[in-house]
């Protein structure tokens, strides 16, 4: 009795603290409400929704062509994956079949940009648990891939690369070559960071056992991608559905044992090393021939025969004013991005725009699990789970 | 592909052995040539043939715009950044011609689907990407604006490149 007096009176209040939205180790514009008793975290609530943008319902009103740059936004730091997803959603809707070439384009495209987003994900979680010259060796390597991607889409950042049915335009000469000196630099430059991490006392103290998150319950929380490898569950949609041409390639799905910070960084340093191997395979393999399908009611006709052929310039007329029609139906197409499963699911009613768009983006699944993970730890914890998680809000808040 | 992490031996958990091999990497790298920064305003990045800049329009030899006001390139526009206003004329070997053509830049996201939508190739985009404007009542630019001559991508490059 006594004790429970002493209890009443002496209580202590726990405090409530908000971490973001303009805290740096949140990524952009997260912010948590963190109760906290001393300094061990009790429980953490994620308020989203600072970076909406409506982009579902945007989609409801962009002709499918008219899209592609709003994914774009998504996931920012693969931006080039994001327009892969989408475009095979929408040709999965058409049942279009879209050139060898094109594939193996994709391929390359896609884990280039997962490699840039690894590069900078891991960068930034140095980052903020306060190793800077990692983060900016990592940024230093992604501006490589960069300067590639400016040269073969024409932006840096906002690719808009894909298109339905194929490609803008096709890879510039001597992209196999560039690609390549990235790739002989690439595998020192990734031991490098990791010489300076992966065996650093510090940074395994602060990485190690921390927000653990089993299996079982990465599953229950639909997490996808690294995180959920991290935790030994092996899924990869490129090895369990192989899209594309995936399934030619050979490359491991590395997984981790424990599911803590430290697994999902190594997974993230392991999976650049895959990607590479695939990106190395795939150039080799390349075949040559036309990067669009062959569809004029669907893809655009070639600059020269606009200019020449009355029936292309039809074509093109009406495909950039009204756009194409797809059959009424609906199709989710999901693609294994950086983040994890990126899916669209699209309804159709037959009319050039979709009737709902639904984006099942992986930051925004990952995110739940959160609290789960950062409850009865410290307060820095949270700061490198939340790096380790590599979230993106563009992709949280779409 | 199980991650093998073996447990840090005693000689590791020493902070100092960490502190030295990082210290000689970082080291190695103050010596390392050539230098990877750039040192942007004095030095400026060349932009390649596919770059994506601020679009402009193009001129035809005798210096009239080469649009026929079509209307394709703001149809397709996704954020709807393209206002252009068509007019017959009689002067040149076509028959319209644009009265007024005007492009949000605060809206304009380069992603350039105005430059593959047009039919005779009379909007690109440039490779200027050095845009800032401050006055907000200057976002809009006018047909007078997009016309003026610029260095550089010719529209050819873009009719090479879309094979
Ligand atoms: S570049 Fe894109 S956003 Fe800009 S005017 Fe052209 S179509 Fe519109
Ligand atoms: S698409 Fe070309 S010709 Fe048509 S209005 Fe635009 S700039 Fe002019």
């Amino acid at each position: 009795m006594a004790e429970t007096e002493q209890a009443r009176t002496l209580r202590t209040e726990h405090m409530f603290l908000n971490l973001g939205p303009q805290h740096p180790g949140t990524h952009g514009v997260l912010r948590v409400v963190l109760e906290l008793d001393g300094e061990v975290v009790v429980n953490a609530v994620p308020h989203i929704g600072y970076l909406h943008r409506g982009y579902e319902k945007i989609g409801e009103d962009r002709t499918f062509h008219q899209y592609i740059p709003y994914t774009d936004r998504l996931d920012y730091l693969a931006p080039l994956s994001n327009n892969t997803a989408y475009v095979m959603a929408v040709e999965k809707l058409l049942d279009i079949e879209v050139p060898e070439r094109t594939k193996y384009i994709r391929v390359i495209c896609c884990e280039l940009a997962r490699i840039s987003a690894h590069l900078l994900g891991m960068g930034i979680m140095a980052l903020d648990l306060g190793a800077f010259t990692v983060f900016l060796w990592g940024f230093r390597e992604r501006e490589k891939l960069y300067d590639i991607f400016e040269k073969l889409t024409g932006t840096r950042l906002t690719t808009s690369y894909m298109r339905v049915g194929g490609v803008v335009m096709d890879l510039y000469d001597g992209f196999g070559e560039d690609v390549r000196t990235f790739l002989n630099d690439f595998p020192s430059a990734v031991d490098e960071m990791e010489a300076l991490l992966t065996r650093n006392r510090i940074w395994v103290d602060r990485c190690k056992g921390v927000g653990v998150i089993s299996g079982e319950d990465a599953v229950q929380y639909g997490l996808t991608g690294p995180n959920l490898r991290a935790s030994g569950v092996e899924h990869d949609l490129r090895k369990a559905n192989p899209y594309l041409v995936y399934d030619r390639f050979d490359f491991d799905v590395p997984v981790g044992t424990n599911g803590d910070s430290l697994d999902r960084y190594l997974v993230r340093m392991e999976e650049m090393r895959q990607s590479a191997r695939v990106v190395e395979q795939a150039l080799n393999q390349l075949p040559a021939g036309p990067v669009n399908a062959d569809m004029p009611k669907i893809v655009l006709p070639t600059k020269g025969k606009v200019l020449t052929s009355m029936e292309e310039l039809i074509h093109q007329f009406k495909l950039m004013s009204q756009g194409f029609e797809p059959p009424v139906g609906e199709v989710y197409s999901a693609i294994e991005n950086p983040k994890g499963e990126l899916g669209f699911y699209i309804v159709s009613d037959g009319e050039p725009k979709a009737y709902r768009m639904r984006i099942r983006s992986p930051s925004m699944i990952n995110l739940q699990a959160f609290p789960h993970m950062v409850r009865g730890g410290m307060l820095a914890d949270a700061i490198a789970i939340i790096g380790s998680m590599d979230l993106v809000m563009g992709e949280v808040d779409k | 592909m199980k991650i093998q992490y073996k447990e840090l031996s005693f000689w590791e958990k020493l902070y100092l052995p960490a502190i030295v091999k990082g210290l000689s990497i970082t080291l190695k790298h103050l010596f390392m040539w050539p230098k990877f920064t750039m040192q942007y305003p004095e030095e400026k990045p060349e932009p390649g043939p596919r770059f994506r800049g601020f679009p402009k329009l193009v001129k035809d030899k005798e210096g009239h715009p080469k649009c026929v006001a079509c209307g394709l390139c703001a149809a397709v526009c996704p954020p709807h950044a393209i206002t252009l206003q068509a007019e017959e004329t009689e002067e040149l070997s076509w028959e319209r011609t644009p009265v007024s053509f005007e492009i949000d830049m605060g809206r304009c996201i380069l992603c350039g689907m105005c430059e593959e939508a047009c039919p005779v190739e009379a909007i690109v985009l440039s490779d200027t990407y050095e845009l800032v404007i401050n006055d907000t009542r200057k976002w809009v630019f006018e047909i007078d604006k997009l016309l003026e001559d610029w260095e550089g991508k010719e529209t050819e490059l873009f009719l090479k490149n879309r094979k």
